[in-house]
């Protein structure tokens, strides 16, 4: 048995694949397809197959770089907003220290 | 400022736009920066392209000629508002009793004509040196209204800008920053004029008519947002902008502008 | 003390997270692949929206600075520059992205269409605005303002000359007509992403008034003490 690249496996299960001939006497090719036609079909399946694998790569980057450009901006939102925190605190501990009135409702 | 009448407005741009040649002819500061600046960019396209083969300089010309014009705008605006914030004459400038648009109209007025001084070199300088420039002395009104329709929109937009960074105390680096995105419209019409020019296309009076409503629109523009951009380097003197700052305030209650 | 606006963002946010689910298992299991460019058409489901998303803001800076010019509103200008921030994320997704699906389908990531040039130069634009923002000095808060409308108007005026200065250059059509079961997928995208954005730019917003009024308090504070 020789291994059966998945092209070949798929188009095996739509056309029947030819026998081996036989001690070399009368090849009979099998009903409704022949060689030539399939090598088009696997070459033609192996292009697909390519172009498939190919635009699923561009999709992984296209996709991932638009989430990574979110994520780096949601971060940098939390961490100006943690900055802003901590300003705000600092604010408050001034306030209570000099305990002056009628300072900025903050 | 809008209400007002367009006499006066004129007659006190063309006052405004008289001193500052009457400053410029004291020593030809601007002009002969940039004409010399014109010189070395003729210089260095003509270094750089000479080798170029005639069917390859027709797609060149136009780009060479509008490139020049940016770096030397760039140059002009710099040195001209560079000489306002030296001696602070902006601000003194914006507080004299004078509409703020003869300002504008003046300032453009004065860069528009440096420019055109550039012009006169560069385009002939081109014509002479790439045969696709030909086309420049065979057709010299087209090329005078091209070459001041594409100048008069790249001044609109600039003066505006490198008004508002002297008298706002910017610097002067922001300056390209800013100009060169912004000017890429005017720039890129300019461009497809001077193709269409060049190919001695028939439909060249229609591209003029497109770049002189583009201009209309950014003169406009710089017009309108001239004022309001420049407003908050000094205080208000004429006594309509007094009222209308004093409404401003009224109207905001005080509050202030985040730094 | 909580206000009404802080209940906004949450909101946004709880209603984007399903359709962002729905909308990404829609384009790539429900979704037929478009007949000439295949499965890399799918990238489309998102990059449209971004570059939509781009001119969006750009208008929404513009119009913002401009009522900043004419307020001296400080609402007004931390929209604007939240507004530019936002934009600038899109079109740096559009930019990125772009030229990723050119090189699936077309084989070169760049063409020099109209779009692609137009989304570009209004994108070094709103570059400049955040270049200006940043480093110019205070009082070049107005002439950044300036340069938003610019921006804004520019939109058009760019998207024309780029069609006319391609007429000599071959053109390429990028999308003929979508049949309606592209569009079904398209709108839940469209909606999902304007939902997150809209709730990262009233968060930036926030932050940006929140950071202007925590200013005029310390002034404040030190005029007391003085």
């Amino acid at each position: 048995m020789t291994p059966i690249a998945p092209p070949v496996l798929i188009t095996g299960l739509v056309f029947e694949a030819a026998p081996a001939p036989a001690d070399g006497g009368e090849y009979e090719p099998a009903v409704g397809t022949s060689r030539e036609e399939k090598e088009i079909l696997a070459t033609l399946e192996d292009k697909a197959a390519a172009k498939t694998a190919s635009d699923y790569q561009h999709i992984v980057w296209a996709y991932g770089i638009l989430w990574a450009l979110f994520a780096a901006y949601g971060l940098f939102l939390w961490r100006r907003s943690a900055r802003l925190r901590a300003d705000v605190d600092a604010l408050r501990q001034e306030l209570g220290r000099s305990g002056a009135r009628g300072g900025p409702g903050a | 400022m809008l209400h007002l009448a367009p006499v006066r407005l004129l007659r006190q741009s063309l006052l405004l736009l008289r001193s500052e040649l009457r400053q410029e002819l004291r020593d030809l500061e601007l002009v002969l920066t940039s004409t010399f600046f014109t010189l070395v960019v003729l210089g260095m396209f003509y270094l750089s392209f000479a080798a170029l083969e005639k069917k390859h300089t027709m797609p060149a010309v136009p780009g060479l000629l509008w490139l020049t014009v940016a770096f030397v705008g760039t140059i002009t605006l710099t040195r001209a508002f560079d000489r306002e914030r030296e001696a602070d004459t902006l601000r003194a400038l914006l507080a004299a009793p004078v509409e703020r648009l003869a300002i504008y109209v003046a300032k453009a007025g004065s860069t528009l004509l440096v420019l055109l001084v550039c012009c006169a070199l560069l385009v002939p300088g081109l014509a002479s040196m790439f045969p696709a420039g030909q086309v420049f002395w065979d057709m010299p009104l087209e090329t005078v209204a091209l070459v001041v329709l594409g100048c008069l929109g790249y001044v609109a937009i600039g003066t505006l800008f490198a008004a508002g960074l002297a008298g706002g105390g910017g610097k002067n680096m922001l300056l390209a920053v800013i100009l060169y995105p912004v000017t890429t419209p005017v720039l890129m019409f300019a461009l497809v004029t001077t193709r269409a020019l060049l190919d001695k296309n028939p439909n060249l009076p229609s591209y003029l008519g497109q770049m002189a409503a583009l201009d209309v629109i950014l003169l406009g523009l710089g017009a309108l947002l001239f004022e309001p951009v420049l407003v908050g380097a000094a205080p208000a003197r004429t006594a309509q902008a007094a009222r209308q700052h004093a409404r401003d305030r009224l109207r905001t209650t005080g509050r202030e502008e985040p730094r | 003390m909580k206000r009404k606006s802080e209940f906004v963002v949450p909101l946004l946010f709880l209603a984007a997270a399903p359709l962002v689910v729905y909308s990404v298992q829609r384009v790539f299991l429900h979704t037929p692949n478009e007949r000439t460019m295949g499965t890399a058409f799918k990238i489309f489901f998102f990059h449209v929206p971004m570059g939509w998303l781009c001119m969006l803001m750009a208008v929404i800076s513009g119009v913002a600075a401009y009522v900043q010019l004419r307020r001296r509103s400080r609402t007004a200008s931390a929209v604007a520059l939240a507004a530019a921030e936002v934009g600038f994320l899109g079109g740096l997704g559009v930019m990125l992205t772009g030229p990723i699906w050119g090189h699936a389908t077309w084989g070169t990531p760049w063409t020099g269409d109209a779009r692609q040039v137009t989304t570009a130069l209004l994108w070094l634009v709103i570059a400049a605005y955040l270049l200006l923002r940043h480093f110019g000095q205070h009082a070049s808060e107005r002439l950044a303002a300036a340069l938003a409308i610019f921006g804004a108007v520019n939109v058009p005026l760019i998207y024309y000359a780029v069609k006319l200065w391609k007429t000599t250059h071959p053109t390429t059509g990028v999308v003929a007509k979508l049949p309606p079961e592209m569009w079904a997928t398209f709108w839940p995208g469209l909606s999902a992403l304007l939902l997150v954005s809209f709730g990262l730019f009233a968060i930036r917003a926030r932050q940006l008034v929140l950071a202007g009024e925590l200013d005029d308090a310390y002034v404040r504070l030190e005029d007391s003490r003085a």
